[in-house]
């Protein structure tokens, strides 16, 4: 079904209300939406996400930096509070599920929200455990849920440490899961030693590195 | 087998080993290249040039195949990549092989195709494997760092712990046989009224029959608290020394003090030599926790090794032998603390960052292996909680805070920022993660305040022109000049960016503006946003010195945390605003404190009450050192100061996220709107 110019319009300011952190627009056109009947997954999808994108992209290229990011996801989360309870669950099938929280030992929790604004955004399922959370409960969390991906974050190299012997433990009762890793003090170099399966240097390219590994996942179950 | 190694300038040559890192051997002849990141092939500090060819004048030939390359697990990584890489079919998986490849050599590698061309290494990433002579480039060369931590003015009543007594006994014979202990026990009752029978330390006993013989029964008594005989010296000595030492992550400061009077009689300060394990209190806690006891064990040794070399140095200097100082106060942060005692920081590393202890301590010289009079006392000074040390304590001591009526905000400011804020009635403290780039770690051309390095910064809004200066040049440059500029110190990023936003080359956002059409804005090889503060026939590099994007986020993280810890702390306390700014810290004493206020390092205030008040941290401890009575005020502040722990304060992500912005996102600045820019059609923020 094609757009209608409604539709489009919506989505267009959708997005430049994310784009340009209009938190009381961004409300004010999601509840326009849901009042008008349209479509919340295709609003979320293409008007939420679609700016995410754009912020992203502006990221990467130095134009925004940490405050933008922060605001244009409080934006996000203001339409996504309006439009989530619409959108049906068969909707967002297509994407993936990822576990993530902040290791023990530390409460710095800035990039573990930029992530989960994105990868919500993104119509993934983000089993938020928080900060200073122990191993074990990470474990547990992905055998519950089935997770595909679980993400653990890192701003002190002392908290690092806990994810060789985190990622083990994880692997260990399904070997299947993949496990990204992130934080200042995180390298490739990191990602090797603990036998992780990816990091990203911030919250965009984290997402299409988890896209990727899903694409993965499922490809290998198909084949199976 | 053995080598020759020459080290060009300086001529020093040695033997080395096959094998040895080419930083070895310089650091083993004592050739100073800059080395920041703990050989770990990642700050790109320690360039040097292989030179080619046969040298007769110094016997050897000397060549690149005389070198081999250290194998560390990035090319291993790389190795297999490329393998990965060859192996891919064309597509997307085998552009994301070829991503990673290029993310991997350029971050480890630090060394462009053409510097390879030159024969330029990494001194860490290569080992000697033949004859070599080495050219060390004046970039990494490291000079004797200006910002010395100078000792500051103290006022404090002299009450030392550590007294000296002279006294004259009765010798012994055989109607009085009397021990000499005893004997001088007696001997300090009746001339001194020293009571109750001081006990005598192993070591002193040792020495006391020589050294009352020695002089005729006349001798002079080193009494800790009057209550150890800590030292018998014969004759009559009034020198009394002590040391005072300020353990930083970055630099060690000691300040030999004449306990009767309290001068400083020498200061002497060094790189803190645990450096080469970590270049921040994280890493070297990650350290502990890899290696155990055994790793622990050699960061102590490291750092008391560094003591000692500096009780040496600083009591030669005063034609003094280590032995005569009688006492030691030491202050450092939490992890400083910890591992000089050897106590294990890995707890105080991760939440809930609960110290070892936070009580003073008080350990004998001999035992911790401080080669100081060996039955003389070290005293540490008190911790507050977690991250905020000793160091603060010190600082505490010296500006006072609490007995003032008026609301201090004190900023110690390192590669931890600690902040204090209050007055008599109550004071709150917290620690926040500035990082290393205010005194220009992770800055391109950052380098430590060294002769060479660009102080100051300004730039003519008009026309873009810079003009800077460099330390150990009373000159401005005029842009022909050649400075002889090596890179840009902590005071002169923050010069820069101050300067560059008022001349808006970049945005409140920290943006670059777009619309400027400069040849000093450009982007760099790497397609960053840069500016350009130093052409390059201006410096003693064969390149510009520039300010990147890259650069300027740094900053703005750094500052961002500094500020947004100001506020939180200011609604903790559930105050509006502080009555002055003390800015403590070796490094904070060279910045300039409207360009600070400029970027937003700290809240607006009246720039007349700020107040730098330099290595308070180390002014602390000596008051410590002189006044006995100050160690127990230092453990009753020390309770007292309330503990915030930022991270855990609900909004202090949003707070952080608007602190980065220039000087803030929404926050006034009245004191100096008058130099800030215009704010463009400001956009309107709905939170």
């Amino acid at each position: 079904m094609a757009n209608t110019e409604r539709e489009k319009q919506l989505i267009k300011g959708l997005q430049d209300a994310v784009i340009n952190y209009k938190v009381d627009e961004a409300r004010k056109l999601a509840q326009a939406a849901i009042n008008e009947g349209i479509d919340a997954y295709k609003m979320t999808m293409e008007g939420l996400a679609g700016g995410m994108e754009v912020v992203s992209e502006k990221f990467d290229s130095h134009e925004y930096f940490v405050p933008e990011t922060l605001l244009c996801a409080k934006a996000l989360y203001g339409a996504l509070d309006i439009l989530k309870p619409h959108i049906k669950a068969k909707d967002g099938g297509a994407r993936g599920q990822v576990v993530l929280g902040v290791m023990q030992g530390d409460v710095h929790d800035l990039g573990k929200n930029l992530i989960k604004a994105i990868f919500e955004a993104a119509g993934w399922t983000v089993h938020d455990l928080g900060r200073d959370v122990p191993l074990a409960k990470f474990v547990d969390e992905q055998m519950r849920t089935d997770s595909d991906i679980v993400m653990l974050s890192a701003m002190m190299t002392t908290s690092m440490v806990g994810m060789k012997k985190l990622i083990p433990m994880i692997k260990e009762k399904n070997p299947n899961v993949k496990i990204m890793i992130g934080g200042s003090p995180i390298s490739e170099k990191t990602v090797e030693e603990y036998s992780a399966d990816g990091t990203a240097d911030n919250a965009p390219n984290a997402l299409r590195e988890a896209m990727q590994m899903l694409e993965t996942l499922r490809k290998g179950l198909a084949t199976a | 087998m053995e080598h020759t190694v020459i080290f060009q300038p300086s001529g020093r040559r040695g033997k080395f080993p096959a094998g040895a890192t080419v930083l070895d051997a310089a650091r083993k002849l004592g050739v100073g290249i800059e080395a920041i990141c703990g050989d770990n092939l990642v700050c790109g500090k320690c360039k040097i040039k292989i030179m080619d060819g046969n040298f007769p004048k110094e016997g050897i030939t000397s060549s690149i195949n005389h070198v081999a390359q250290v194998a560390d697990k990035d090319t291993k990584i790389l190795k297999d990549l490329t393998a990965r890489f060859e192996a891919a079919q064309e597509g997307e998986e085998r552009r994301k092989i070829q991503r990673k490849m290029d993310k991997l050599r350029a971050k480890h590698e630090n060394l462009s195709d053409k510097e390879r061309e030159e024969n330029i290494r990494l001194a860490c990433g290569v080992k000697v494997s033949g004859d070599l002579i080495v050219f060390v480039p004046e970039a990494s060369r490291t000079s004797e760092g200006i910002v010395s931590k100078k000792a500051g003015k103290i006022n404090v009543k002299i009450k030392p712990a550590v007294s000296k007594v002279y006294v004259e006994l009765p010798p012994p014979s055989l109607e009085d046989p009397t021990g000499d202990y005893e004997r001088l026990v007696a001997g300090l009752e009746r001339d001194h009224k020293v009571k109750g029978h001081p006990a005598i330390d192993y070591r002193a006993l040792q020495q006391l029959p020589d050294a009352l013989r020695a002089a005729d029964w006349k001798v002079t008594v080193t009494l800790w608290q009057r209550e150890q005989i800590i030292r018998v010296e014969p004759g009559k000595v009034e020198r009394n020394i002590g040391l005072a030492v300020d353990i930083g992550t970055t630099t060690v400061a000691g300040y030999l003090t004449d306990l009767a009077t309290g001068e400083v009689l020498a200061t002497e300060s060094m790189m803190n030599p645990q450096v080469r394990f970590g270049e921040d209190v994280m890493s070297r806690i990650t350290y502990c926790m890899l290696n155990g006891r055994k790793g622990l064990e050699e960061l102590q040794r490291t750092i008391i090794d560094g003591l000692n070399t500096i009780a040496e140095r600083a009591a030669e200097k005063v034609g003094l032998a280590p032995a005569d100082i009688s006492e030691a106060v030491l202050v450092g942060n939490t992890a400083m603390h910890h591992i000089l005692l050897g106590i294990n920081p890995e707890y105080v590393g991760a939440a809930p960052f609960a110290p070892g202890m936070h009580h003073s301590f008080d350990i004998n010289a001999e035992r911790l292996g401080l080669k100081i009079l060996p039955a003389g006392n070290v005293h540490v000074l008190p911790i507050e909680a977690g991250f905020v040390g000793a160091d603060n304590v010190g600082c505490l001591l010296a500006d006072e805070p609490h007995r003032r009526d008026e609301i201090t905000l004190l900023i110690d400011i390192g590669t931890n920022g600690e902040l204090v804020l209050g007055n008599k009635e109550k004071l709150i403290s917290c620690s926040t993660a500035t990082g290393p780039a205010l005194e220009g770690g992770e800055i391109q051309y950052g380098i430590r305040a060294t002769a060479g390095a660009i102080e100051n910064v300004k730039v003519e809004p008009e026309t873009l022109d810079v003009l800077f200066k460099v330390i150990g040049d009373e000159e401005w440059s005029n842009g022909q000049r050649n400075m002889g500029a090596k890179g840009i110190c902590g005071s002169a990023i923050i010069d820069a960016i101050a300067e560059m936003f008022k001349a808006r080359v970049i945005k409140k956002n920290g943006q670059f503006n777009k619309e400027l059409s400069h040849p000093r804005v450009r982007k760099n090889a790497k397609g960053m946003d840069e500016f350009v503060v130093a052409w390059k026939h201006e410096t003693a590099l064969e390149e510009d010195i520039t300010i990147t994007i890259k650069d300027v986020r740094a900053i703005q993280l750094a500052k961002g945390a500094l500020y947004s810890g100001c506020q939180i702390m200011l609604r903790k306390l559930g105050v509006e605003k502080f009555d002055r700014l003390a800015i403590a810290g070796a490094f904070g004493s060279h910045i300039n404190k409207y360009q600070a206020m400029v970027i937003g390092m700290y809240p607006d205030c009246d720039p007349e009450t700020i107040e730098f008040i330099g290595n308070a941290a180390g002014d602390g401890a000596r008051i410590a050192l002189v006044n006995v009575d100050k160690r127990r005020e230092a453990d009753e502040i020390a309770r007292r100061v309330e503990y915030v722990e930022l991270a855990l304060e609900e909004d202090f992500n949003d707070r952080f996220g608007e602190a980065m912005q220039l000087p803030h996102m929404f926050d006034r600045f009245p004191h100096i709107e008058s130099i800030l820019p215009v704010e463009e059609a400001a956009q309107e923020i709905e939170v």
